[in-house]
C-alpha cells in the first residue's frame, strides 16, 4: 500500500476519534457543571436576567446545536469568548503557548538527547561501575519529590546566589531567556532519572539481540554497533515515549508555571477552572484532544519510516 | 595429526576460557587442542552446555566480558596467535579471515536494515578501500546469486522478514563469506530449521567450500549433519575434547564411552535398537554442573566403563591411539569390527 494512502486514511480516522472525544466533553460539561447562568449572576438573580444571558450564551438552543458549536471548534479552533475576560479564547491560547513552549520545548529536547546519550553511555559501558552508579543517580533523582527540586532551586540558584529569575515573564527573544533557565533545568532533572532508567533499558533489550552478535562477528565496533543497529531497532519505543509527551509541552507544566509565576497554558487553565470560565476549560479539553490525535498520527508514519515491518494495512 | 600436504589455518593449542559468576568459577573450555585444515571441514559435536559455542566465540575473542576470560592457550590463525592482537586489529579479521554463522537464522539478522545493506556493511567495514559503493552493491547481487537466492537484485532491498528461514540463513552465509574467509564457523547453523531446508543448506556450504576453498569449522549436536559433512570431528564434553578422530575412524572405531553411547543413540537400522523395549538406547544420567565438576573423569558418573582410576584426582590425560586418533579416556572402547555410517 502506498504510504500516502496510508497516510490519507490514517488522517480520516481522526474525524470518529474527534467526534467521540468532542461528544464526551459536551456531555460531560452538561452533566456535571450544570446551569452556568447561576455561577455567572448569582443567587439573586432574576429570570429575565437569567433569561436574557441563556440567549447571549446560546444555551437556549437546542443540544444538537450546542454540540454542533464544540465539534466545529475541534475544527476551526474558533472557541468564543471567555466568560471571564471577554477575550477571544484562542488568542488567550496563543499567548499562553508561547511562555508555555519556551519553557517546555528546549528543556524536552535537551532532557531526550542528554538521557539518549547516557543510556547509549551506560549500555557501552553495561555492568561496569559506571553503570551502577549512573542507575543509583537515576534513582535518587527519581526519589526527590518535584516540589523539592523547585524549592531547593529557588532557594540555591535564584535566592541564595541570585544566579537565575524566579518570577515572571518577558516575551520576545531572547528576553525569555533568563527566566527560563532555573525551570527548565528543573524540568530536565526531573526527566533525567525516569527517561535514563527508561531508556537504558530498552537499549539493553537490543543489546543482548542476537543481530547484535551479528554485527560484532563482521568485525564493526561497538560504538558502531550500539548507534547504528542498537538505536534504529530501540527507536520505536523512544518514538512512541517522546510523541506521548508532546502534548503536554503544550499544556506546560502547572507545578512550574504557578511556582515561577510564567504566564502559561498551564496558569491559563488554572485559572480558568477558579473562574468557572467553562468556555476556557471546554477550548483546552478539546486543544488537548486535537493535539494528542495529531500527534499520534505522526507516531503512526514515524513506525512506518523506522521499522519496515509496518505494515501499511 | 595431520593430513599430508594441507595447509594448517587455524590451530587452537590448550585453551581456556572460564566464566567468573557469582556462583563460582565455570571453565567451559577446558585444555583443548585443535587444528583446521585448507578446505576441509572439523566438526565439533557436544551436547548443550558442552563447551562448544564457547569454543566458537573464543577463536572470534567475542566472549562476553566480563564474565567470560580466555585465560590460557593459543589461537594461531596462519601462524599468528590471534589472542596477543589488539581489539581494534581483532575487529579486522572478524568477518574477514574468520566469518560466523549462528544458529538462529530468524534473529541474527537485523530487521530495520535491508538485506543488502547488511552484506554491504562487511564490505564497508574490510573493503572499504578496494570497492566503491556501486560495487559494493554489485558484490552484495553477486553473493545473493551465489548462494543460491533467486533474483538477487529484487532481493537485495527487501528486508529479513521478507524472507523464509532458509533463506536467512543464506544471507547469513553471503555475508560471512563476503570477503572470503579462511575460516567459516558455523555454529549449530541448521538446527533451526525444517529437515528438508537443513540439507540444502548443508548441501550448499559443501558446494561452496569446494568452490571457494575456505575452512568450516561445523558446531552440532547431530551426528547426521556430522557424517554428511565433516572431514574430522571433534566430540566435546564438560569443556574438553574426549575424543577426536577423522571422521571415518569415529564412526567405525569410537573408542571414548560417551561417543559410543552418542553413537548407539542415533536411530538406524542396526540390531542397537532394544527390540524388546523398541527404544533407542540413551546415555544415563546428567551433564554435571561446570561449576561443580567432580574430580579425575568429569564422564564417570554416565560411564559404564568406570573404575576407581576414573575417580581419582587425576583427569584423563589427550592421548594418542593412532596417528590421528586422540582420546580422554583411562580405558578406550575396544571396537570389534565395522560399524556402517549412520
Amino acid at each position: 500500500m502506498n504510504i500516502w494512502i496510508y497516510i490519507l486514511r490514517r488522517t480520516l480516522y481522526i474525524i470518529p476519534i474527534l467526534v467521540g472525544v468532542t461528544f464526551l466533553i459536551f456531555v460531560l460539561f452538561h452533566l456535571v457543571a450544570g446551569d452556568p447562568t447561576y455561577l455567572l449572576l448569582g443567587k439573586h438573580a432574576s429570570v429575565s436576567q437569567m433569561e436574557a444571558l441563556r440567549t447571549e450564551l446560546g444555551l437556549d438552543r437546542p443540544w444538537f446545536v450546542q454540540y454542533w458549536d464544540v465539534l466545529k471548534s475541534s475544527f476551526t479552533f474558533d472557541f468564543g469568548r471567555s466568560w471571564a475576560s471577554k477575550q477571544n479564547i484562542l488568542d488567550m491560547v496563543k499567548q499562553g503557548a508561547i511562555p508555555s513552549l519556551t519553557l517546555t520545548l528546549p528543556a524536552f529536547i535537551i532532557g531526550l538527547f542528554l538521557s539518549i546519550a547516557i543510556s547509549l553511555f551506560v549500555s557501552f559501558h553495561r555492568g561496569k561501575p559506571i553503570d551502577r552508579v549512573v542507575v543509583f543517580i537515576t534513582v535518587a533523582l527519581m526519589s526527590f519529590p518535584s516540589l523539592a527540586y523547585i524549592l531547593f532551586g529557588q532557594y540555591f540558584f535564584g535566592y541564595k546566589w541570585g544566579l537565575f529569575e524566579i518570577s515572571g515573564y518577558e516575551f520576545g527573544f531572547p528576553y525569555f531567556i533568563p527566566y527560563v533557565i532555573l525551570p527548565g533545568m528543573i524540568w530536565v532533572a526531573v526527566s533525567l532519572g525516569p527517561d535514563v532508567r527508561f531508556f537504558r533499558t530498552l537499549m539493553l533489550d537490543e543489546i543482548y539481540q542476537d543481530y547484535v552478535r551479528t554485527a560484532r562477528s563482521k568485525g564493526m565496533t561497538e560504538r558502531a554497533v550500539l548507534f547504528k543497529h542498537v538505536l534504529k531497532n530501540a527507536m520505536i519505543p523512544i518514538i512512541t515515549h517522546v510523541m506521548n509527551q508532546i502534548p503536554f509541552l503544550f499544556l506546560g507544566s502547572l507545578l512550574l508555571e504557578s511556582f515561577f509565576g510564567i504566564p502559561g497554558l498551564g496558569s491559563l487553565i488554572l485559572e480558568a477552572l477558579n473562574n468557572n470560565d467553562f468556555p476556557t476549560i471546554k477550548a483546552m479539553a478539546v486543544l488537548i484532544a486535537v493535539i494528542y490525535t495529531f500527534f499520534n498520527l505522526v507516531m503512526d508514519i514515524l513506525y512506518t519510516v523506522v521499522d519496515p515491518r509496518v505494515r501499511l494495512g | 595429526m595431520s593430513e599430508q600436504g594441507l595447509e594448517k589455518v587455524l590451530e587452537v593449542k590448550d585453551l581456556v576460557t572460564r566464566f567468573h559468576g557469582e556462583g563460582g568459577v565455570a571453565t567451559a573450555v577446558n585444555s583443548v587442542s585443535f587444528d583446521v585444515w585448507k578446505g576441509k571441514t572439523l566438526g565439533i559435536v557436544g551436547e548443550s552446555g558442552s563447551g562448544k559455542s564457547v569454543t566458537a566465540l573464543s577463536i572470534m575473542r567475542l566472549i562476553p566480558s566480563p564474565p567470560g576470560k580466555i585465560e590460557e592457550g593459543q589461537i594461531l590463525l596462519r601462524g599468528q596467535n590471534i589472542l596477543d592482537l589488539k581489539e581494534s586489529e581483532m575487529r579486522g579479521i572478524r568477518g574477514n579471515k574468520i566469518s560466523m554463522i549462528f544458529q538462529e537464522p530468524m534473529t541474527s539478522l537485523n530487521p530495520v536494515f535491508t538485506v543488502g545493506n547488511q552484506i554491504e556493511e562487511v564490505l564497508h567495514l574490510h573493503q572499504k578501500d578496494l570497492l566503491s559503493k556501486a560495487d559494493r552493491t554489485d558484490k552484495a547481487i553477486e553473493m545473493l546469486h551465489l548462494v543460491g537466492i533467486p533474483s538477487p537484485e529484487k532481493r537485495v532491498s527487501e528486508y529479513p522478514h521478507q524472507l523464509s528461514g532458509g533463506m536467512r540463513q543464506r544471507v547469513m552465509i553471503a555475508m560471512a563469506l563476503a570477503c572470503g574467509p579462511d575460516i567459516l564457523i558455523a555454529d549449530e547453523p541448521t538446527t533451526a530449521l525444517d529437515v528438508t531446508i537443513q540439507a540444502q543448506i548443508l548441501e550448499l556450504m559443501n558446494k561452496l567450500q569446494d568452490d571457494l576453498g575456505m575452512s568450516i569449522i561445523l558446531i552440532t549436536h547431530d551426528l547426521g549433519v556430522v557424517a554428511e559433512t565433516c572431514h574430522e570431528v571433534a566430540v566435546m564434553y564438560c569443556g574438553q575434547i574426549v575424543e577426536f578422530a577423522d571422521v571415518h575412524t569415529l564412526f567405525s572405531s569410537p573408542s571414548h564411552p560417551y561417543t559410543k553411547g552418542l553413537l548407539e543413540s542415533i536411530p538406524s537400522f542396526d540390531s542397537t535398537v532394544d527390540k524388546k523395549e523398541g527404544r533407542l538406547p540413551t546415555i544415563e544420567g546428567m551433564v554435571p554442573s561446570l561449576f561443580d565438576l567432580p574430580p579425575g573423569c568429569s564422564f564417570q558418573n554416565r560411564c559404564f566403563n568406570v573404575s576407581q582410576k576414573c575417580r581419582g584426582s587425576e583427569s584423563p590425560p589427550s592421548e594418542k591411539l593412532e596417528k590421528n586418533h586422540i582420546i580422554r579416556c583411562f580405558h578406550p572402547v575396544e571396537n570389534q569390527g565395522e560399524r556402517t555410517h549412520p
